[in-house]
């Protein structure tokens, strides 16, 4: 285990709290789009986050210098990473607009199957999971930052 | 006494100790959203203390943690991770590890002023 691993695992928390935000900033900006990429109304969109293995310099060092891991490396950890995006593929929510220009031939519009409630709390789940990533990388620093002391 | 007691064995293993618990803490905020993850923790503590025990400077010096996986889960996606209690660990290990170093520091600085470089 190296000396920054702590900080790699913080950081591969804020890359992946970050895509989350862009995927809900996403699934808000859309939220009325009635022609999305398949033709259709725009889906919703998901991050799906998996836990990552060791793949620092530490561990590349060590692989490639030929030390087989010891005891509990295969539990060591090695942060978060994002596995996929997935489409939500619940059904469109129907409005009744005729005067829209994509609204069916019983005056009924497809939208998106966002909801703004849901969008929002997403929002606020990834950013307060933000903010914990970047106090745990703080913790780290300063910690590192202390034991630099010892070779003043 | 030899110039690296036991104590300052010790004391290296326990910062050690507490930086991997640092990582690992880290490692389960950055997954507090992972369905399935369960959290993982360092007890050093315990460890260091049955290494201590022998006290044997070899034994002290060669005592290695290993991160233990928990097994309860209160959320419906089986995730293990409690934001709260997590940030809590994290601060106290912090500290924890300042204090060590702190105290290593100061014996080092003995060992400095004994030599006359201090």
């Amino acid at each position: 285990m190296g000396l920054f691993d702590a900080i790699d695992i913080s950081g591969s928390g804020l890359s992946a709290e970050r895509l989350r935000m862009d995927v809900t900033a996403e699934n808000l900006a859309n939220a009325q789009t009635t022609r999305g990429p398949n033709g259709g109304p725009y889906q919703r969109k998901e991050v799906v986050l998996q836990t990552a293995q060791p793949n620092g310099f530490g561990t590349q060092l060590a692989s490639a210098m030929g030390q087989v891991p010891g005891a509990g490396a295969a539990q060591a950890p090695g942060g978060v990473q994002a596995a996929q995006i997935v489409t939500d593929t619940s059904a469109p929510k129907q409005v009744y607009d005729p005067g829209h220009p994509d609204a069916n031939a019983q005056g009924y519009v497809l939208m998106p199957n966002v909801n703004p409630v849901t969008e929002m709390v997403d929002l606020i789940a990834s950013s307060r999971s933000y903010e914990a990533n970047v106090t745990a990388m703080q913790t780290a620093k300063s910690m590192f930052s202390k034991t630099f002391d010892l070779l003043r | 006494m030899t110039l690296i007691d036991n104590t300052q064995l010790a004391l290296e293993r326990a910062i050690s100790g507490a930086s991997m618990r640092q990582s690992v803490i880290a490692n389960n905020l950055a997954n507090a959203e992972t369905p399935g993850f369960r959290r993982m923790d360092v007890d050093f503590h315990d460890t260091l203390a049955q290494a201590m025990q022998s006290a044997d400077s070899a034994t002290i010096e060669a005592t290695s943690f290993t991160p233990t996986q928990g097994s309860t889960s209160m959320r419906a996606d089986g995730n293990g991770v409690d934001v709260d209690t997590e940030s809590a660990t994290m601060a106290k290990n912090g500290l924890e590890y300042e204090a060590l170093v702190s105290v290593a520091k100061a014996r080092i600085q003995i060992f400095q002023s004994a030599m006359g470089v201090g």
